[in-house]
């Protein structure tokens, strides 16, 4: 779990892009050589990660974003945020 | 000397059997005196003989300049600043030679020129580039011979050169193909003549009429190979699922920095490029209409 004050920086190792509408986009660890396919919500999270934002902050910016989120987006994005930390794609 | 391959005009005192009209940017090519034990530089890479790939190799790099080793051939020194090439003396036969220079060693030159290498076969159709992909051994030769037999043009028989600008163009390799022995002896193709056997390929050089120039033809379409026990079909690919394709049969060297270009360049072709899966039986009497088939419908 990571906390709550913690502000969330992107590994530098690794490499992003965006694909054509819908299809979201793909993350690399240029380490490892992993990559990972993510949705366009997770293309939103990846971008609004700046070293500045906490989770809640991040939970708040996409929310203000998506059409009528639903009512889990917190869990899901906040899921998603520790998946990538333990994929090493973020040091937080 | 006049012609050119992967857009390089090579000068050398040297003969090329391979080389496409037009001209293209200097790439010095020699011989030089080297064993196998010569010395220096990072081990890179190394490739292990496999039935597809009966050689050792191994890639050293040492401030920007490469050594390749290849059993039984020697070490290649290459420099793809100035660019150059030097090729190891005493090569069996100037045909092997050259197929040598025109795999790893033209890679590394054509890659110090931003351009994206793919292990890929590319045929012309309608003044566009398919490209056929997959890993060795999965039929792209055959497939590039068929349509090289239907008339179309082969623009590279096993190592493309890609190129990023407003539309993703190929730049056109070597004007040869090495068709499995099996299928040379069941297969026309016009205006090809056979430069060397020995080994368990023909190798063909195209005629001039057949090979053109070097210019770099848009691309069209990737084609991914599958084998089906019946019947042809084509398959759109999503981008994810073809960018886990292409990753592996992208040459990138061991750097941070070279992995993140590649990264950048495969998800640049399969955001702007159609991607297909073509399941078809290898049976080489379905291939003109395998070739009929892709050359209709991607």
């Amino acid at each position: 779990m990571i906390d709550s004050d913690v502000k969330l920086r992107k590994n530098p190792n690794t490499a992003f892009r965006t694909l054509a509408a819908g299809e979201g986009g793909v993350l690399l660890h240029l380490e490892s050589g992993e990559y990972h396919g993510v949705n366009d919500i997770g293309c939103m999270v990846w971008q609004l990660i700046d070293g500045e934002r906490t989770v809640a902050d991040v939970v708040d910016a996409v929310r203000s974003e998506v059409e009528d989120p639903p009512d889990a987006l917190a869990d899901d994005v906040t899921r998603f945020i520790e998946d990538m930390r333990e994929r090493d794609l973020l040091l937080a | 000397m006049s012609g050119s391959c992967f857009g390089f005009a090579p000068v050398s005192d040297l003969s090329f059997e391979y080389l496409r009209d037009g001209d293209g940017d200097a790439l010095e090519i020699g011989e030089r005196e080297g064993t196998v034990d010569d010395a220096g530089g990072a081990l890179i890479n190394e490739w292990t003989p496999i039935p597809e790939r009966r050689s050792w190799a191994r890639l050293y790099e040492d401030g920007g300049r490469y050594r390749l080793w290849i059993e039984g051939s020697g070490s290649f020194h290459i420099d793809p600043c100035i660019p150059r090439v030097e090729l190891p003396l005493g090569l069996e036969s100037a045909v092997k030679r050259e197929e040598r220079l025109w795999g790893i060693p033209a890679l590394l030159c054509f890659l110090g020129r931003s351009d994206h290498p793919l292990h890929a076969a590319a045929v012309e159709v309608n003044g566009e580039t398919i490209l056929l992909a997959a890993p060795g051994y999965a039929g792209k030769t055959t497939l590039a011979a068929g349509f090289a037999a239907a008339g179309h043009r082969v623009l590279s028989e096993d190592v493309s050169c890609l190129r990023f600008s407003s539309r993703p163009m190929l730049v056109p390799g070597p004007a040869m193909l090495r068709v499995r022995q099996d299928v040379a002896g069941r297969l026309e193709i016009p205006g090809a003549s056979e430069v060397a056997a020995g080994d368990d390929r023909a190798h063909y050089s195209l005629d001039r009429a057949s090979r053109g120039n070097c210019s770099p033809v848009p691309i069209r379409a990737f084609v991914l190979l599958r084998h089906a026990e019946q019947g042809i079909r084509l398959e759109r690919v999503s981008p994810v699922d073809a960018l886990r394709e292409l990753w592996p049969l992208s040459f990138r060297l061991p750097t941070l920095q070279d992995r993140a270009r590649c990264f950048q360049g495969v998800t640049a072709l399969v955001d702007a490029i159609p991607v297909w899966n073509l399941y078809r039986p290898l049976r080489l009497d379905l291939l003109g209409d395998v070739v009929r088939r892709i050359a209709a419908d991607v």
